[in-house]
């Protein structure tokens, strides 16, 4: 009975998300056929471009950190059953924070300390954005879905405010931040054009995933997810430890603010949202909450992204087809889920 | 067989992992009789009733409806063969209006046809006397009026049986008097009724026969009318006795304690607020000595979890003062009680004692997680807690393979054992034990009971309680009887007659 056990956590579950990428694609093809594409095509071309040249590949790999740190924070909150689904304006929160102090700290500041300072007040940005849900729902046990997606619309009108007036680089047209220098930007691995967000991100992932399996903070968070009537019998303080849960992934998705600021953008702009929250709660999922599973949906998903950018302007497919695929991945997923469970019923 | 014979059980068993609930029971009920099962709590009553309603199948026995042997497999089965169950949570959607919960999920078509259903009712409520507001949302109704609308629901079915599983347990008298008027006339319509109930005085005022339950096994089944006329006082001495069964004299001798004078818990005065179903507890005085069991009896419901979840730490107090060695803990946390040694075992071993989802290994730790060795800076030390586990797993005699199984896999009385070995494995000075044997099985219950006793010989103090007399007079030292809230006595164990108690437990003083 042990060996089918394990037989069964083991191979299962990545059986089942890899079948949900797959039904995904397939999906996605019958619909490019109905709009009068040549799915082949598409998807030949989608593959090539994405994983087959270095540029791609490349492109891929750099988009993965901002997902995978996000993903980290994510983590974190869904091992406890508390759905932050305001990511994004986390995300803003601590990216304006960085586009609007960024230039001054590295004026003043040796290099070093003005990354960690740039990414504490990413991470300080994020968490301050969720802090009300966080207290709403620690305190009084209000539905913290709701309250961090609002949030995330007032963050969008509020950095959108601020950059075309209070921090707005009143030198050049558009309504932006003023451009950091190329030396305060996010450090290249050696020998790459990768910037170090990758490592940040897969450190915060793999920590994270050590993190919710052995410390007695992720006990806690899965105590709380698992039973909650239990956990608070036994004394543990759910309040607070819904706040940090919820703080935590606030955190992450500031951080991932401030790479994308210092490793990408160079500035903080008007109307600029990746829309990353998106992306990565599904990610979360599809990975069963294994850190190490995030990584290559990671690249998958980041990979989907940039080829479909190349791809939408071979093919005339809009770049929005993407998501389309990636919310039938989800669907698919959560479809496998269904049977799972009637599975495990049997 | 009488000819009004409308539901005939024979031989029903129902076993729950590691509970007998129902023992091979029979039962009958005739059409225009009130017929009460009367039980304690876990004596069977609601398993029986919810095989009839087709929430559950038995293992064995046979069921006839109006002579016919039918197999019920749903509700909606025994709907159809007009047995309707009226539940203690009612099952009606608040924002929608008595109409339309009535309708709900029979109409057939697309239009919901309000009117036709409004005639129908109408003319019910003439049959019955049962007058109501059909517009009104069920939101806006009073707890006895949802009740009724239930019942009207049941009877525009066709239903001619209605089961009500302790009705009155949410009520207020004066509703509760309005009930047994509706339910006469029911009777008096040739409907047949069945109460469930662990009021005596309810059964014996409205039953035409009263079947009791003891243990998941019929014990006796008694008329109503020669009942009420042995008197009020002779009758709930007998239905007593049946219900207790012939208890036995408390096995003084089995103990012999030594009670040393220290007091390690003492209550002084403490009231606290119920929540909502669960009563509070009005002004309770008590103490505890070192290696003393003290018993607390009680219908449930009277206030026992709240006197538990006090001293535990999870609820708040209104008033009054804990004492635990001395020290004052009213305000203390859950945390701080349990490492100054106060353990609570909880009665809820599945919603409270442990979590399903995760293994043995980690539930072992759920008070003592962030405690040396088990974790050193916040990192779990997974070689220590197995190791943690797998002792308690061997010194309680706990059947699972291991540390890793899942705390969901084990049996009910496993997972009591688990949960007993993880509050005592620390030694602590008070244990709180909420119905420790309660569904379990004899052997088990024998266990822990003698691990009870063993543990209190060592000089642990002992909070028992329980609804199994026998387990209270043969274990406790002195035991003190609630209700409603209020600690209506405590008797040493010399004096602790099964009688006394028993009527105590009802609330009759003398």
């Amino acid at each position: 009975m042990a060996a089918e056990k394990l037989n069964y956590t083991v191979i299962t579950p990545p059986l089942y998300s890899v079948l949900s990428i797959l039904f995904a694609l397939i999906m996605g093809g019958i619909i490019l056929l109905f709009i009068g594409k040549n799915p082949f095509i598409y998807f030949g071309q989608l593959f090539a471009q994405g994983m087959g040249t270095s540029l791609g590949i490349i492109e891929s790999i750099i988009k993965m950190a901002p997902l995978l740190i996000i993903a980290a924070g994510l983590m974190a909150c869904f091992s406890a059953g508390l759905w932050n689904i305001g990511v994004e304006g986390q995300f803003l929160i601590g990216a304006m924070l960085v586009g609007w102090a960024g230039p001054t700290l590295a004026q003043v500041l040796p290099i070093p300390i003005y990354l960690i300072t740039s990414a504490a007040l990413g991470a300080a940005g994020g968490m301050a954005w969720i802090i009300l849900p966080a207290v709403l729902k620690g305190k009084y046990d209000l539905n913290e879905i709701i309250t961090s997606m609002m949030m995330t619309w007032v963050a969008i009108s509020l950095v959108t405010w601020l950059v075309k007036g209070p921090i707005n680089d009143p030198s050049v047209v558009p309504a932006q931040t003023a451009l950091l220098p190329m030396e305060a930007r996010m450090p290249m691995i050696p020998f790459s054009r990768i910037h170090i967000g990758l490592i940040v991100g897969l450190i915060a992932i793999i920590g994270m995933h050590w993190v919710i399996r052995r410390t007695t903070l992720g006990y806690q968070f899965r105590a709380l997810l698992a039973a909650k009537q239990t956990a608070q019998h036994a004394g543990i303080n759910v309040g607070r430890i819904t706040i940090w849960g919820l703080l935590i992934s606030g955190g992450f998705a500031g951080l991932a603010g401030m790479n994308d600021v210092l490793a990408i953008k160079g500035l903080f702009q008007s109307g600029w949202n990746p829309g990353y929250g998106m992306t990565a709660i599904p990610l979360v999922f599809l990975a069963r909450m294994n850190g190490w599973a995030v990584i290559p949906l990671a690249f998958y998903f980041s990979f989907l992204g940039v080829g479909g950018e190349f791809v939408a302007r071979d093919q005339g497919v809009p770049v929005f087809f993407v998501h389309v695929l990636e919310g039938l991945t989800l669907l698919f997923f959560a479809v496998s889920e269904y049977f799972e469970k009637r599975r495990l019923v049997r | 067989m009488n000819d009004q014979t409308l539901i005939r059980m024979t031989g029903i068993t129902k076993t729950f992992p590691g509970v007998v609930a129902n023992d091979s029971i029979d039962f009958d009920l005739r059409s225009g009789e009130v017929h009460s099962i009367l039980g304690e709590n876990g004596a069977g009553k609601t398993t029986l009733m919810n095989i009839l309603s087709g929430m559950y199948q038995p293992d064995e026995g046979e069921t006839y409806v109006r002579g016919q042997k039918v197999n019920i497999r749903s509700p909606h089965d025994s709907l159809r063969l007009g047995i309707g169950m009226v539940y203690q949570h009612f099952a009606l959607v608040p924002p929608l209006t008595v109409l339309e919960n009535i309708i709900l999920g029979f109409e057939g078509g697309m239009m919901l046809s309000l009117k036709k259903a409004e005639k129908k009712l109408q003319q019910l409520t003439a049959e019955f006397g049962l007058s109501m507001d059909y517009r009104q949302k069920v939101s806006n109704l009073s707890v006895g009026e949802r009740q009724k609308a239930e019942i009207i629901k049941i009877l525009y079915h066709g239903s001619e049986t209605l089961i009500l599983d302790e009705p009155t347990s949410v009520l207020t008298p004066i509703e509760a008097k309005e009930l047994f008027r509706t339910l006469d006339s029911l009777r008096k319509m040739g409907k047949a009724v069945v109460l469930i109930t662990h009021k005596l005085s309810e059964a014996l005022a409205i039953s035409d026969r009263i079947t009791i339950l003891k243990l998941g096994r019929k014990a006796a089944e008694l008329d109503g009318d020669e009942l009420r006329q042995m008197g009020h006082e002779a009758a709930s001495e007998k239905i007593l006795h049946m219900m207790f069964g012939d208890m036995p004299i408390a096995k003084a001798s089995a103990v012999a304690k030594e009670l040393g004078d220290q007091v390690v818990l003492g209550l002084d005065r403490v009231r606290a607020i119920n929540t909502r179903g669960v009563v509070g507890l009005k002004a309770v005085t008590l103490t505890i000595r070192k290696g003393e069991i003290f018993g607390i009896a009680g219908v449930d419901g009277n206030g026992q979890k709240t006197l538990a979840e006090v001293i535990g730490g999870q609820r708040k107090i209104e008033s009054g003062q804990i004492l635990f060695k001395g020290k004052d803990i009213s305000h203390a946390s859950i945390c701080d009680r349990f490492e100054m040694g106060i353990s609570y075992i909880t009665d809820d071993r599945i919603g409270e004692g442990c979590v399903p989802d995760m293994d043995l290994a980690e539930n072992a730790i759920i008070q003592c997680y962030y405690q040396l060795p088990y974790s050193r800076h916040t990192v779990i030390n997974n070689q220590v807690i197995n190791a943690h586990a797998d002792d308690l797993i061997r010194q309680f005699n706990i059947k699972a393979n291991g540390p890793g199984d899942r705390a969901g896999t084990l049996s009910g009385g496993n997972i009591q054992k688990f949960i007993l070995a993880r509050g005592l494995c620390t030694k602590p000075a008070l244990v709180v034990c909420n119905k420790p044997t309660y569904g379990l099985d004899a052997r088990t219950v024998r266990y822990i009971q003698e691990l009870l006793l063993e543990e209190s010989k060592q000089g642990s103090s002992i909070l028992l309680i329980s609804s199994d007399m026998d387990e209270l007079l043969n274990y406790s030292d002195r035991i003190g009887v609630l209700f409603n809230g209020e600690l209506l006595a405590v008797l040493d164990r010399a004096d602790a007659a099964p009688e006394k108690i028993g009527k105590l437990m009802f609330g009759i003083k003398s």
